[in-house]
């Protein structure tokens, strides 16, 4: 594990997106330092364009965009990341279980899978949230984790059924370990690279997930997150009116938080699968290649 | 032709459970649907129109086994019900109107990225570390991650309102007559670019990234270098020897990816008052048109399973392995 994080800290891909996720979560955390004041307080005119004392202008309610901006991101990293967390150990352990169990159980395991797999995500997301009305962000968290985990259930069975037959394994069931020891300190240690991988696609998904929902009037119209900006922003017209402040504050934030998963899931990537590793890395170990060559005394 | 009993099984499981999720959720959700709908439907509530809502969702006295029943007898006779918002209007009228606007614009944004995914993948790969690689290939996952709102708004914003350079509204020009000829043709594909444009970087960014991978692990292949030692050149060796075969995953992540695409033409047509599906799903749930709801689960998971079941198809007529074990 500390190996993986030193090679993460190598890459400059991955440390420029861990540098943008940091920050941002940082705004999160310090809202109250550095956007004092409520952010659903009316503090201006309709629409005011970005000036000194409203830095990203204000909205159509003459709320202060910025302050907005700061503690929007509280509810929209927040659910982002807890639904991640969710959908991830979901995924997770139906994957295991499926992978490890084999058999019947696998069977019916692997084809719940596939089935939610090919139903469209979206439609029943929409579905769900509009039966039980405007939904808070706990419901959006729970309606995304039971419809998305199929992705890492996927991946984890196929990764468990590689290593279920491997000495160590077969060595643990010997003595007698149970067998919730075997998949949880046996087997769940050798997946946490693609438990990470899982794990950054999920948030992603779930920032994605979370937004589109919230712009489509799903959200609590109440709660000031990245979603329900873009979902007011839209109703009061503003990109026809020309206010794009309105709604390029929130769509800069998301777009920010998925440039940084992304860089990082990008590099989780390749050190997951050396295979796909290109730039520096690659030349490094072609380079290593080459000496390890020279070094046989040069018998190519 | 082959196509497995397990992969059939599969696609039975999910149209059961979208039904199932049809039928349940309006009947265990708290309040009652049914109140809502009858006030949506104001002076239009019809005693025959309060009796065919009340017997949809389960506000009758009536065993639960035989509501579901008579729920599936509905769907078998392409009975989804009627529209609360639209009404006199039955749900399959209102679906039938907008599903050609979405089929053409989803298959459009699938096949320019599909072409423009998998040679940039195929490139990428071909040039593995290269400039091109290491600036194309992060930029295709970003691509990923970026929600198809933020793209789709962004869109609006710059070439619809500030350069005025497309039309930021409805599927051809409202002046035009609907028939088949040049200016009406002309006036379709115009109004499709941005909303084509919005829907591709994710599918970009899914083909470039598969189709790399893929193709780097069939370009170790021997045949590969044997095609090289042959003397052929580049561009047949990449094209017809590696990414050829590099195509199945690809193939196979298209299927699977056909949802998240249904997904984004939803947020598209809404931001481009595009009248398919997506439109028609979104003035349905502020309507809390219940009905129409519904009836887009199903007809999305059943295209989604088409478009699936075509995919094995068409992966058991390429891939020689699959024709020879149905043998």
């Amino acid at each position: 594990m500390m190996s993986g994080l030193k090679i993460l800290l190598q890459q400059k891909k991955a440390v420029a997106g861990l540098i943008i996720i940091v920050a941002l979560c940082l705004m999160a955390l310090f809202a109250p330092v550095i956007a004092p004041g409520a952010p659903s307080a009316r503090v201006g005119r309709s629409h005011q364009p970005p000036t000194v004392e409203h830095v990203f202008g204000t909205t159509k309610m003459g709320r202060d965009v910025y302050t907005q901006f700061v503690w929007g991101s509280r509810t929209s990293l927040a659910v982002g990341f807890a639904t991640g967390i969710a959908i991830t150990i979901v995924g997770t352990a139906i994957g295991l279980i499926a992978g490890y169990a084999g058999g019947r159980t696998d069977a019916a395991l692997d084809l719940a899978t596939n089935a939610v797999l090919v139903i469209p995500n979206i439609p029943l997301l929409i579905l769900l949230a509009s039966f039980a009305g405007t939904v808070g962000p706990l419901a959006i968290m729970a309606i995304i984790a039971l419809t998305s985990w199929p992705w890492g259930a996927r991946m984890t069975r196929s990764q468990t059924m590689a290593l279920r037959n491997r000495d160590f394994v077969t060595a643990a069931r010997m003595i007698g370990e149970p067998a919730w020891r075997v998949l949880f300190v046996e087997l769940l240690p050798n997946l946490l690279p693609l438990i990470g991988i899982n794990l950054v696609g999920s948030i992603i998904y779930a920032v994605v997930a979370q937004t589109t929902l919230e712009y489509l009037g799903f959200g609590d119209p109440l709660q000031v997150t990245w979603g329900t900006m873009l979902y007011n922003a839209q109703n009061s017209s503003a990109i026809i009116l020309g206010a794009w402040w309105d709604i390029g504050a929130p769509a800069a934030g998301i777009a920010l938080i998925g440039l940084g998963l992304a860089l990082v899931n990008f590099t989780f990537d390749e050190i997951a699968n050396p295979q796909l590793r290109s730039g520096p890395a690659l030349t490094r170990w072609l380079r290593l290649n080459r000496q390890r060559n020279r070094s046989l005394g040069g018998a190519r | 032709m082959y196509i497995s009993p397990r992969r059939l099984g599969v696609y039975a499981v999910a149209l059961a459970f979208a039904i199932v999720m049809n039928f349940t959720v309006p009947r265990l959700m708290p309040g009652s649907p049914v109140d809502a709908m009858i006030a949506q439907l104001g002076p239009r509530a019809t005693p025959a129109a309060i009796e065919a809502i009340k017997a949809r969702f389960g506000a009758v006295e009536a065993p639960i086994t035989a509501q579901f029943l008579d729920y599936l007898k509905g769907l078998a006779t392409l009975d989804l019900g009627v529209s609360v918002k639209y009404y006199p209007q039955t749900v399959t009228e209102v679906l039938a109107r907008s599903t050609l606007w979405t089929l053409f614009l989803v298959v459009t944004a699938i096949t320019f990225s599909l072409v423009v995914g998998t040679l940039l993948g195929a490139i990428a790969a071909w040039r593995r570390g290269g400039r091109f690689d290491t600036v194309v290939s992060p930029f295709s996952v970003v691509m990923i991650a970026v929600p198809p709102v933020i793209i789709a708004l962004s869109a609006l914003f710059v070439f619809g309102v500030s350069l005025r350079w497309f039309p930021v509204g409805y599927a051809y020009d409202p002046s035009l007559d609907p028939g088949i000829n040049f200016t009406f043709a002309g006036s379709v594909f115009y109004h499709a670019i941005l909303p084509v444009l919005t829907l591709s970087p994710y599918l970009i960014g899914e083909f470039q990234t598969t189709m790399r991978s893929s193709m780097i692990s069939v370009l170790g292949e021997d045949y590969v270098t044997m095609g090289r030692a042959k003397g052929l050149t580049a561009a047949t060796v990449m094209l017809g020897y590696g990414a050829r075969n590099a195509m199945l995953p690809v193939l196979t992540n298209l299927a699977l990816m056909l949802g998240a695409v249904f997904g984004g033409s939803i947020v598209t047509e809404i931001v481009f008052n595009y009248p398919g599906l997506g439109l028609t799903l979104f003035t349905a749930s502020v309507a809390r048109d219940y009905p129409v709801i519904q009836g887009q689960l199903l007809l999305m998971t059943l295209a989604t399973l088409g478009a699936n079941l075509l995919v094995d198809i068409i992966y058991g007529v390429i891939d020689p392995r699959l024709r020879d074990a149905s043998a």
